[in-house]
């Protein structure tokens, strides 16, 4: 293709977009809808992801003691726990710390749960020296044999929960992606089918002339591209403002490491160029090509 | 090789026909029979005046020779290339070996003279360079070198409709097509009109221009062709290539 020619198309298609404004600009709105949604499903999903292989990681649990075992009883159960053969550390946590912790971390907000009761029992936080599947599952059951014992925060358990959270995700975002996508698609090759009948004077004089199909589809499917473009670079920063926000929210109730958005971005931004892109020259073909079929065909009868 | 190379080898073989039609039938819609069992043929160089009441099939000649319709029977060949079995994709390149002039000038407004006159070259992939010596060259051959800067709105019709020749003529075409080229036009600009295109015959381009104007059909020497009820009537005039 002759460089001429691509300075051309360029100018065209923007052109168009511009003679184009409010369609162009509702079409770029939709887009940066559903790229947010998708965005969030993918961060979601990343996020679950990343504390499911820190838990697995995890080396240490949490032993939590029935509510009235005393702090003196508390003592012999650790000796107990020091003596299975895997624990390499033991540390004891009594509820009075776990109130003060709470406290510090939700302020206010903690006051108002809490109630007059302390709804915390004294607890353990146990480290193992082997934390193969195995080693840890064996070293739960022996904890949960001894007398006293309450409940375990089992890394098993909040990884199944999270694995079970992550796999909704997973089939939710899919199917937001392929239904936004449709919608996508479906308003953006009406956008292009709108500047290409604003246009059909002068593809019918370009017909005449001897234009093949390809140099009058081109300017259009740039139209396509561009839209598509924009609304990639919208979404990544409109992504980034919601995701950094929630990020706050998340972290006053929950003490949670998140990953920072800057890790992620490019690859969202990728994702989200290729697929504007994507969405963009296909609804440019499938407008113009039904267009050139049938009504841009004329030339002397126009 | 395809029928699009085949079409500007054409000329170079020596062909001396530029347009046949032969044994053509065109029915729409099942029905409505606009040509019959019509045959034409326009020698290389002529100039032909295609005339006829409205309704009596000059629109479908022009469709069929520009490949924007398909006869239901018969054979066309355009300078030595049956286009009845050419592919749509060669349709382009048809067209590129023909100006077409329209009677409703088909300008656009937003683009000054010599814009409109470059676009034309442009669809073709023309460079710069080339344009910049081709347009100048045919807007002086249309004498609008001094309204170049214009845009068509603020010309009167007869300046209008040379700006479309000018269009027409920019890619060098075997043939030029006028659709009712001085229908638009005050009848004293109609003249200047056909005689122009009677300068670019002089040149060795082929003229099809069709018209229901008898008047000024009468004040030229060139031959006439006279369709009536899908048929050729009258045939006067016809001469061979380089009388």
């Amino acid at each position: 293709m002759k460089l001429v020619s691509i300075k051309y198309f360029l100018k065209e298609g923007f052109k168009n977009i511009w003679i184009n404004g409010m369609m162009s600009i509702a079409s770029i709105l939709v887009m940066v809808c559903c790229m947010i949604l998708t965005g969030s499903a993918v961060l979601m999903s990343v996020n679950v992801r990343s504390t499911l292989k820190t838990i697995e990681g995890k080396n240490s649990i949490t032993v939590y003691l029935n509510k009235d075992v005393s702090h003196a009883q508390a003592a012999k159960i650790e000796e107990k726990i020091k003596a299975i053969p895997n624990v390499s550390h033991c540390e004891y946590y009594s509820r009075e710390e776990a109130v003060k912790k709470y406290e510090e971390m939700l302020g206010s907000l903690f006051d108002i749960l809490q109630g007059d009761e302390n709804p915390f029992p004294n607890a353990f936080h146990v480290t193992m020296e082997d934390f193969s599947t195995y080693a840890y599952e064996n070293t739960v059951d022996s904890l949960k044999a001894i007398d006293g014992v309450g409940s375990i925060s089992d890394r098993s358990e909040t990884a199944k929960k999270l694995t079970s959270l992550n796999s909704l995700l997973t089939s939710a975002g899919f199917w937001i992606v392929i239904s936004l996508g449709a919608v996508s698609l479906f308003i953006i090759s009406n956008t292009i089918k709108v500047s290409m009948y604003s246009r059909r004077f002068e593809i019918s004089i370009m017909k005449s002339i001897g234009a093949t199909n390809w140099f009058i589809r081109v300017p259009f499917i740039i139209e396509g591209v561009v839209i598509g473009l924009i609304s990639a670079v919208i979404s990544t920063g409109l992504l980034k403002l919601v995701y950094d926000e929630a990020m706050i929210i998340i972290n006053k109730i929950v003490p949670f490491r998140g990953m920072p958005f800057e890790d992620v971005a490019l690859p969202i931004f990728l994702g989200f160029t290729v697929v504007g892109v994507l969405l963009g020259a296909v609804g440019g073909v499938i407008s113009i090509s039904r267009y050139l079929k049938k009504e841009g065909g004329d030339v002397v009868a126009w | 090789m395809t029928k699009a190379a085949e079409l500007i080898i054409g000329e170079v073989a020596g062909n001396h026909s530029m347009i046949e039609l032969q044994n053509i039938t065109k029915i729409y819609d099942n029905t409505t029979v606009a040509l019959k069992d019509f045959n034409l043929t326009i020698d290389d160089g002529e100039f032909v005046f295609v005339v006829g009441a409205s309704g009596s099939g000059k629109s479908t000649l022009l469709k069929l020779i520009m490949k924007e319709e398909e006869p239901t029977g018969g054979k066309i060949i355009i300078n030595g290339t049956d286009i009845t079995a050419m592919k749509s994709s060669e349709i382009p390149y048809l067209r590129r070996t023909m100006g077409i002039v329209f009677q409703d000038f088909r300008l656009i407004d937003k683009m000054t003279v010599y814009e409109n006159v470059e676009f034309a070259m442009d669809i073709v992939g023309a460079g710069s360079k080339e344009k910049s010596k081709r347009v100048p060259y045919v807007l002086g051959l249309v004498g609008l070198s001094d309204k170049a800067r214009r845009r068509p709105s603020e010309l009167s019709g007869g300046e209008k409709q040379r700006v479309g020749m000018a269009r027409a003529l920019v890619n060098n075409p075997h043939m030029i097509i006028a659709d009712e080229p001085t229908g638009n036009i005050d009848p004293s600009m109609s003249y200047e009109i056909v005689e122009l295109l009677g300068e670019i015959n002089k040149c060795g381009t082929t003229i099809v221009m069709v018209t229901h104007d008898i008047e000024i059909v009468k004040k030229f020497p060139f031959r006439i062709v006279e369709i009536s009820d899908g048929r050729v009537k009258n045939d006067v005039g016809r001469r061979n290539k380089g009388v």
